[in-house]
């Protein structure tokens, strides 16, 4: 379970402070599939960095299984990600100078798992690309980079998948088989997901969706479904 | 841990073309440190292993003075109590020698045997084995290049003093010979007992009487001093007040430890120089690594690992690396080996010297290597720290820069630790912090002098050229790689101008010494009775300009000051500490000479002494005994005890030589009765044959007198500053290659920004032609800029060591420096637009869609 309380995030822009996201309250529980929805500098990337730990909020707590990770040393939020958490990125992020096989191996061998080859192996097939395994990323088209930073986010078998606009980057019928893959994996492991979305579509399957504008969280009641998918195809 | 070595392996795996330059930077370092302590350890072990042969004997009991009864009394108990075995006699003094009948001479060192030597090492003649009975009844021997100057053969004669000697053999080698020793001529040979014959050992004469003794060795015991270091400290204290030196070969071997010790030490500093230049290579390489390696390092952060793990793969990288670099030092430093006999073959054989590899000096290369490579890069690494996971989702927010404690802490560690790495290589504590201040100033100074010049070429941004314009803004631009080009190149630069302005320096004071109205030939040991005789026939030869002064000399030593006995304890400990106890050479006269200057007190008048005898003492003198005008001297003249006041203090010019140059001089007087010889310096004319003549009429006539040909012992001295010239070259190539490494890797490093700067000009219209121009300029600017920070560091340096260094006037060298300062604009220009080809060759589009 994630919780949030009274969670936002400054930052200095030049003279002023800019607040990116104000304080806000939010549960998520096990197993949920949430979509975070709203217009580009809504605050939706911040806040789900957050909730990994990759940055630190300015006021609140964030609870991931009742332990307040806004306390945790940097090297402690290091470990909370390997052992519980998964992460998507919009731009696939892999690391360059390793093959798409090493890439998903290292969340493993971080956490020092002995089956790690095995699994890495097992993980390729499962998004389908057994044969490109030993390809470095710049070898690799789009698609096929973000299928691997799935097997990736999953090497450790997260309990929680994060994923930033993960098929933001990508054509539609790409983007399409990305999510379809998503949706598989959650189903599978019963996994926690976050998934931050232009896509109204894509929302629609949430279990719950939080819409987020200039930092503030939405009524859901206040915005008719159309109208939340009229401003995400902007 | 295992991940930690695995991840460093798959990065140098994807990324050792950008790592390659760190690599070359520590093989180069490691290969030179390797390569100069191979060759002196070699070196060394080769002496060490010849020291007794290279003595002669296992003690050597040796005095300027014909050797007294107690000394032989002495010995003889010794060997009666068979302390001693074999002793052999022999007696080495300097002479010239001509072929009977002919005017044309030579200087030699001659060595007078007996039939028991050598008693180590052998002596090898060309031809036929050595035996005494070669030299029995008047027979000589000679090295191979007198025969050819003075144009004899074997069975012919040569004059030695006043006595014909039959050449009966060609020496090859000798045993006892020391090496680099300074020798005034070729060696000759011949029986002790045919030495009387020759009238060279009278009066004055300068020889080196000796009694070669051989010690029968019992089987070492653990604990026990070696009988030979025994037997010469006893006979040492026995013959305290005698003039005699007594040595162990031990000794000797200590001693020639000591001093290779030391140039092995003082050569590994120059390893070092290009070490560390090699080291700021790496430490700019491994800057630009982080920054290019960011989003991994992020990604890696992501997915769990601490940054402690990341610190740890980009260590371990640097160690394999650091590892793998100073191993393929170590692999050119044997290539450099083996080819070394091919340029240097001729001391290798002499020095029956096998270079190689040797254990030490591996090790050391191997740690040295390692040491800065990870000294070097540990705090650009730090970096690594930094790096925050939350780039991943947006470009962050700069936040303002904190003060990094442990950044600092690292890095203030690594200077002293580097200080510590400096000092070790030298064998000296005293010289690492010098070192290091040093380069630490001198990077300060060139920092500086950057960005004033940076400043000073501004105005050119207004140029009417694009292309000079966009170089200028380059070379100002923030965060390039201004900074470290000048750093590398400054300092390279500074080195090898620096150490050929100094040659220069040299070489023009050696040619202004043999000047035309400088006397060239030295005559020595003229006795009283011969100096109206040379005089006039100096005058026929020469002409009456050019009579020689005639300068009485003495030897004394002084062995009391105000009433302090300064009786130090033996002849070695007068040797080894030089004090007041060794033996000076002195002189009397009414007048100061041109090269002295009078500095305390005063000068007496034309008058002979009274009573009490006078004194004037050089300067030098006074510092380091703390003597004061009014002072009361002793000295021991000969034997007999004088007593004289310090009346007066001089400064002498040494290098101004004409009239000699006395530490001590006295007011005529006290030695007028005195047994005393003569010096002379005379101008022998320019014309070869004329001084040849002169020198054989001299000698013909009085055969007791040494002539010393300045020009000759010039020639030698320019052979041996030919030699340092060499090997300073070789260093400053070395300190140049590495400049140059530097360089290419500084390019390098900003070469992914400048790949997607030219595809942008590109897609606007440039040409590559355009960009290769603006490369060009900006590295040209940048180079002119380098080498005149490090010209004028050079010209500072060479004035700095003429002036308080070696005591020599300056001169400039304009033409070096600008010449300097021109190839260096040049290099850099060229080695940027090499370094940076593929920024032209890259296609825009593919660059554009990269980023």
């Amino acid at each position: 379970m994630i919780e949030l309380r009274h969670v936002s995030k400054t930052v200095q822009s030049g003279d002023h402070p800019l607040t990116i996201l104000h304080p806000l309250d939010y549960t998520i529980r096990s197993g949920e599939f949430v979509a975070i929805v709203g217009p580009s500098g809504s605050g939706k990337s911040t806040l789900l960095g957050l909730l990994a730990g990759l940055d630190a909020p300015t006021t609140g707590q964030i609870l991931i299984d009742g332990v307040d990770i806004t306390r945790l040393t940097e090297d402690g939020l290091a470990r909370l990600r390997g052992e519980k958490i998964g992460f998507v990125f919009q731009f696939f992020h892999l690391v360059p100078s390793l093959t798409a096989f090493e890439n998903v191996l290292i969340p493993m061998e971080i956490a020092g798992r002995r089956d790690a080859p095995t699994r890495a192996r097992q993980l390729v097939e499962e998004v389908g690309l057994s044969d490109r395994a030993h390809h470095y990323p710049s070898q690799l088209s789009g698609g096929e980079q973000q299928r691997i930073a799935i097997a990736r986010a999953l090497a450790n078998d997260p309990p929680i998948v994060l994923a930033d606009e993960p098929t933001g980057n990508l054509d539609s019928t790409t983007g399409r088989h990305i999510m379809d893959l998503l949706l598989a994996v959650r189903q599978s492991r019963a996994s926690t997901l976050v998934l931050v979305t232009h896509d109204a579509e894509l929302a629609s399957l949430a279990d719950s969706r939080l819409v987020l504008r200039d930092g503030r969280p939405v009524q859901q009641n206040e915005i008719p479904r159309a109208a939340a998918g009229a401003e995400a195809a902007r | 841990m295992i991940f930690v070595i695995r991840m460093a392996v798959r990065e140098i795996r994807a990324s050792w073309q950008r790592l390659l330059f760190f690599f070359v930077c520590i093989a180069v370092g490691v290969a030179s440190i390797v390569a100069i302590r191979s060759v002196i350890q070699s070196v060394r072990q080769g002496l060490t292993r010849e020291a007794r042969a290279m003595t002669g004997a296992d003690v050597v009991v040796r005095s300027d003075r014909p050797l007294g009864e107690a000394v032989r009394a002495a010995v003889a108990r010794e060997r009666s109590t068979g302390r001693v075995g074999i002793v052999s006699e022999a007696v080495e003094l300097a002479t010239m020698v001509r072929p009977a009948g002919v005017a044309t001479t030579r200087m030699v060192e001659l060595r007078a045997v007996e039939s028991t030597f050598p008693l180590y090492g052998t002596m090898t003649l060309q031809g036929k084995p050595y035996s005494h009975d070669l030299l029995r009844d008047h027979g000589v021997l000679v090295r191979p290049e007198l025969l050819a100057q003075l144009n004899l053969r074997v069975g012919e004669n040569l004059l030695i003093g006043t006595r014909q000697f039959q050449i009966r053999g060609v020496i090859q080698s000798e045993p006892g010979r020391n090496l680099g020793a300074f020798s005034l001529g070729s060696r000759v040979f011949i029986d002790l007992a045919d030495l009387p014959s020759t009238g060279l050992l009278s009066f004055g004469s300068r020889a080196s009487h000796q009694l070669l003794l051989q010690v029968p060795s019992p089987p070492p015991l653990p604990g026990r001093r070696d009988p030979s270091l025994l037997l010469a400290s006893e006979l040492s204290k026995t013959f305290v007040n005698d003039f005699v030196g007594v040595r162990s070969y031990r000794q000797n071997e200590g001693r020639m430890n000591q001093n290779l010790s030391r140039a092995e030490n003082y050569l590994s500093l120059v390893g070092l120089v290009v070490l560390i230049l090699g080291g700021i290579g790496v430490s700019s390489v491994t800057r630009v690594f982080v920054q290019q390696k960011v989003r991994s390092i992020a990604i890696l952060k992501c997915v769990g690992s601490s940054s402690r793990q990341v610190l740890a793969i980009y260590l371990t990288q640097v160690v394999l690396l650091g590892l793998a670099g100073s191993a393929l030092g170590v692999v050119i430093a044997a290539g450099v080996l083996q080819l070394l006999p091919v340029f240097v073959g001729d001391i290798a054989a002499l020095l029956q010297v096998e270079y190689g590899l040797t254990v030490g000096a591996v090790l050391q290369g191997l740690a040295v290597g390692l040491l800065v490579s990870l000294l070097f890069s540990v705090v650009p690494l730090l970096e690594v720290r930094n790096v925050k996971p939350s780039l991943l989702l947006r470009q962050d927010i700069p936040s303002l820069p904190q003060f990094d404690w442990l950044k600092w802490t690292v890095a203030t560690a690594v200077g002293a630790a580097l200080v510590g790495v400096a000092a070790w290589q030298a064998g000296s504590v005293q010289v690492g912090l010098l070192l290091s201040g040093g380069f630490v100033a001198l990077t300060f100074v060139l920092h500086l002098a950057g960005i004033a010049l940076i400043r000073a070429v501004q105005p050119l941004r207004f140029a009417r050229s694009f292309a000079l314009r966009q170089a200028v803004l380059h070379v100002a631009r923030p965060g390039n790689q201004t900074r470290i080009i000048l750093l590398a190149v400054g300092l390279g630069t500074f080195f090898i101008l620096g150490v050929r302005a100094l040659q220069v320096n040299l070489l023009q004071d050696f040619s202004v010494q043999v000047g035309e109205d400088a006397p060239d030939m030295f005559l020595m040991d003229i006795q009283s009775d011969q100096r109206a005789g040379l005089t006039a026939l100096i005058d026929r030869e020469n002409g009456a300009e050019n009579v020689p002064k005639l300068i009485p000399v003495l030897r004394a030593r002084i062995t009391g000051v105000r009433g302090r006995e300064v009786n130090l304890e033996s002849y070695e400990d007068v040797r080894e500490r030089g004090g007041l106890s060794r033996e000076f050479t002195i002189t009397y006269r009414s007048a100061l000479e041109a090269n002295e200057k009078l500095v305390d007190g005063k000068w007496w008048d034309e008058t002979p002494a009274g009573e009490q005898a006078e004194v004037s003492i050089e300067e030098s003198l006074r510092e380091r005994f703390n003597i004061q005008i009014g002072d009361e001297m002793r000295f021991d003249v000969l034997g007999r005890i004088i007593s004289a006041r310090v009346t007066s203090f001089r400064e002498v010019d040494f290098r101004d030589f004409r009239a000699g140059g006395f530490m001590i001089v006295f007011r005529p007087g006290p030695f007028d009765n005195a047994p005393h010889s003569f010096i002379a310096a005379v101008k022998g004319g320019k014309d070869p044959a004329a001084r040849a003549r002169l020198q054989g009429l001299i000698v013909s006539g009085y055969p007791n007198i040494s002539v010393i040909d300045l020009r000759e012992v010039l020639d030698t001295i320019r052979t041996i500053v030919d030699n340092v010239t060499l090997a300073v070259t070789v260093v400053g190539a070395l300190v140049l290659l590495s400049g140059s490494l530097i360089l290419i890797g500084a390019v390098s490093m900003t070469k992914f920004r400048r790949v997607y700067e030219a595809a942008i000009l590109k897609t606007l219209g440039a040409s590559s032609r355009l960009i290769a121009t603006m490369l060009l300029l900006e590295y040209g600017v940048l180079g002119a800029i380098a080498g005149t920070v490090g010209a004028a560091g050079a010209i500072a340096l060479s004035w700095a060591v003429a002036r308080y260094g070696l005591d020599l006037p300056w001169q400039p060298a304009p033409f070096l420096t600008l010449g300097g300062i021109i190839v260096t604009a040049g290099a850099v220009a060229a080695i940027g637009v090499l370094a940076s080809l593929d920024v032209l060759r890259h296609k825009p589009l593919s660059t554009l869609r990269a980023e």
